[in-house]
């Protein structure tokens, strides 16, 4: 076990910002905290890296109890934040190798690592700029190299990606998932459940402070009753069609929006070929047909009632 | 370890364009206008010789008591009161009118002064005459009253007894517009608080992410703190030290002859600043890096104006009506360390400013230590 936290509690105030948040991390996975803005993510690893002081509960971080003077175990950890943490006097080498030289203090040594990980985030032709010169992406991923170049075993990543254009986010998360491969252990917390999706091998939906539900994506799915949603465009639009839909086995609603037919079922099998084949058998002319799975979100629907981003 | 933050924070700091302006740019630039200002005053409080005619008639031929005194104060030496222009009463008219001289002495049925106009010199000759008439009647009365003590009382006129006596400080001439540039460089020290406050910013994890990063890495926070300190105050005493080369070399400012004693003022100096700065950065919960410099530069201005940087008389007016204030203001001690080394020969009262200075260092650094001793904060 990489890291376990036990009845984390967390007050500000009247405020319980982590409520009894228990947590499991193996070694080798790339774990997701999963929630919407203020749910208590940031504020969990915060007491996890023992930066923040918690009012209950046990961390402990490669078999050892977290402390601030836990030197040995920080020595095995690297951190990036939601908040770029980088100096703007510094090049994006100096950045690198004064972070990197709190871990290294051989100077061969460090020169080696922090020129792996220019190139591990490709800021090869940027070594000599200043933070100021560098795009928003270009800047996060300087801030990713700062934290990872003493090669950490955990790598905790605290919305990384806030604020980063479409291409440089899948950037960092295949930067992610390589950093895995070979063989970090990531905490990776974010509000977007479509990276979580992507990159997580293990996931904790975290609301108010209060873990809601852990598991592998197929396992939080698992736990729901909404099914697929399938979206017709159906040829001539008729709202009729809707009542004899809503009959149909296991479908929750369905709903017309212009062409658009909308169907969410609830868990079940062959929901499709029963809609299918019920659109047939009544001669209603169709195109285009998409079949969603349940995400996270659906998930996180049904657990709480609100969305994700709500 | 010590040397990698030591280095890396000597960068930070001396690529920090805005604070570095306001720490060396702008006293060098204050110390030139004050240059600019200030070169004349000194001349201007120095004494020059009242030039009056002396009318050489009959009645100056016969009185050779006068010639004699008249001649004792005037001349070329330094200290004579009287630049004399002997001439006739027609030509004196004439100097008088093209006001080459304040006034003239003719002397005819007694001493007459002519003059044109009332003033400070004009003033001047008649009490000098009113003086001489006084002495020439008094030894008149005595030669016709009791001529037999004229002796002992013409001694005794001779040797007047003055019970004011002028005690030479050290070795320097006044110069009261020195205080503005002893205030000018302890402004400059106390500017240092603005690299004290970047400090405790760059190692506070509830102040900036950058120290969240640092707080995470397997390092004593103190360890690192004092290296960023060490950078601080190196990048400050180097910033004074420009400031003090500036004033010396370029302006041609005399501050004595006493270099190892101003370099410790200015070290210390420099050290109050930086940790003033840290305790109140570090004290100062709310508010961004901007709220802090703006109340540093308050408490630094405030300092300054209380030690006399804009008016020189304030400083000696709080030292005479609330002299307590003077010790607990550290520009006042800045700058009062570099007035006793200049005007006196002894060094007690510099050391009595040193110490205190020390004083406040370990007090602003003590209390640093206890704010940021925490590694653990209650909110990010």
């Amino acid at each position: 076990m990489v890291i376990k936290v036990e009845n984390l509690v967390k007050r500000y105030g009247d405020l319980i910002a982590l409520d009894h948040l228990n947590m499991e991390i193996k070694e080798g996975e790339i774990f997701g905290l999963l929630g919407p803005n203020g749910s208590g993510k940031s504020t969990a690893i915060n007491c996890i890296l023992s930066l923040l002081k918690f009012d209950k509960g046990t961390i402990t971080i490669f078999g050892k109890e977290m402390k601030p003077e836990a030197y040995d175990i920080k020595r095995n950890i690297g951190i990036i934040l939601q908040n770029v943490a980088v100096f703007d006097e510094l090049t994006v080498y100096e950045n690198i190798d004064y972070f990197c030289g709190l871990y290294i203090s051989d100077k061969k040594e460090r020169q080696i690592l922090v020129e792996e990980a220019i190139a591990f985030v490709g800021l090869h032709d940027f070594r000599k700029f200043y933070p100021k010169k560098l795009s928003g992406g270009l800047l996060r991923r300087l801030n990713i190299a700062c934290g990872i170049a003493h090669k950490p075993k955990l790598i905790i990543l605290d919305e990384p990606t806030v604020a980063v254009d479409p291409q440089s986010r899948n950037n960092i998360l295949e930067g992610i998932q390589k950093l895995n491969k070979q063989g970090a252990t990531i905490v990776y917390t974010s509000h977007y459940m479509e990276e979580v999706e992507q990159i997580c091998t293990n996931i904790m939906i975290i609301d108010n402070g209060k873990a809601i539900a852990t598991g592998t994506k197929e396992e939080l799915v698992g736990m729901i009753n909404t099914g697929e949603k399938i979206t017709v465009e159906l040829l001539q639009p008729n709202v009729e069609v809707l009542k004899e839909i809503r009959k149909l086995p296991n479908i929750s609603s369905a709903e017309l929006n212009d062409h658009l037919l909308v169907v969410k079922s609830s868990k079940g099998k062959n929901n499709l070929l029963f809609l299918m084949d019920h659109l047939k058998n009544n001669n209603i002319s169709f195109g285009k047909v998409y079949s969603e799975p349940p995400t996270l979100n659906d998930v996180f629907l049904e657990i709480t009632g609100k969305k994700l981003r709500d | 370890m010590f040397f990698h933050v030591f280095k890396n924070r000597i960068k930070c700091l001396f690529r920090d364009k805005q604070a570095l302006f306001f720490t060396i740019l702008f006293p060098i630039i204050l110390g030139t206008l004050f240059n600019l200002a200030f070169q004349n005053l000194n001349d201007i409080d120095a004494f020059s010789k009242i030039k009056i005619g002396m009318v050489k008639n009959q009645g100056y031929q016969s009185d050779l008591t006068f010639q004699q005194v008249l001649t004792s104060v005037s001349g070329e030496e330094k200290d004579a009161l009287f630049q004399v222009t002997y001439t006739s009463e027609q030509n004196a008219k004439q100097l008088l009118k093209e006001e080459k001289i304040q006034g003239y002495i003719f002397i005819q049925d007694g001493i007459q002064l002519v003059i044109k106009e009332d003033g400070l010199y004009q003033n001047i000759i008649q009490s000098f005459l009113n003086d001489y008439k006084q002495m020439q009647y008094t030894i008149a009365s005595i030669l016709k009253e009791n001529p037999s003590v004229l002796e002992s009382v013409m001694k005794d006129l001779g040797n007047r007894k003055n019970y004011l006596k002028d005690v030479p400080p050290g070795n320097a001439a006044p110069n009261w517009v020195l205080n503005y540039f002893y205030c000018l460089i302890a402004m400059t020290c106390l500017y240092g608080s603005f690299w004290g406050l970047r400090e405790i910013t760059s190692i506070q994890a509830n102040f900036s992410p950058q120290a969240a990063r640092l707080n995470m890495a397997p390092v004593h926070k103190l360890k690192v703190f004092g290296a960023s300190m060490t950078a601080a105050v190196a990048i400050q005493f180097f910033e004074v030290l420009a400031l003090l080369a500036y004033l010396i070399f370029i302006l041609k400012i005399d501050f004595g002859n006493q270099l190892g004693y101003i370099l410790l003022t200015c070290i210390t100096s420099t050290v109050t600043g930086v940790t003033m700065g840290a305790m109140v950065s570090s004290l100062i919960k709310k508010g961004g890096e901007n709220f802090k410099s703006g109340i540093l530069v308050s408490i630094s201005m405030l300092m300054s104006f209380l030690s006399g940087l804009m008016i020189a008389d304030l400083k000696y007016v709080i030292q005479d009506k609330v002299p307590i204030l003077s010790y607990l203001n550290p520009a006042n001690l800045i700058t009062d360390s570099f007035y006793s080394l200049y005007f006196y020969s002894t060094h007690d009262r510099f050391f009595t400013n040193i110490l205190i200075l020390w004083g406040f260092n370990i007090l602003f650094s003590l209390a640093t230590y206890f704010v940021i001793k925490g590694q653990k904060y209650a909110s990010l």
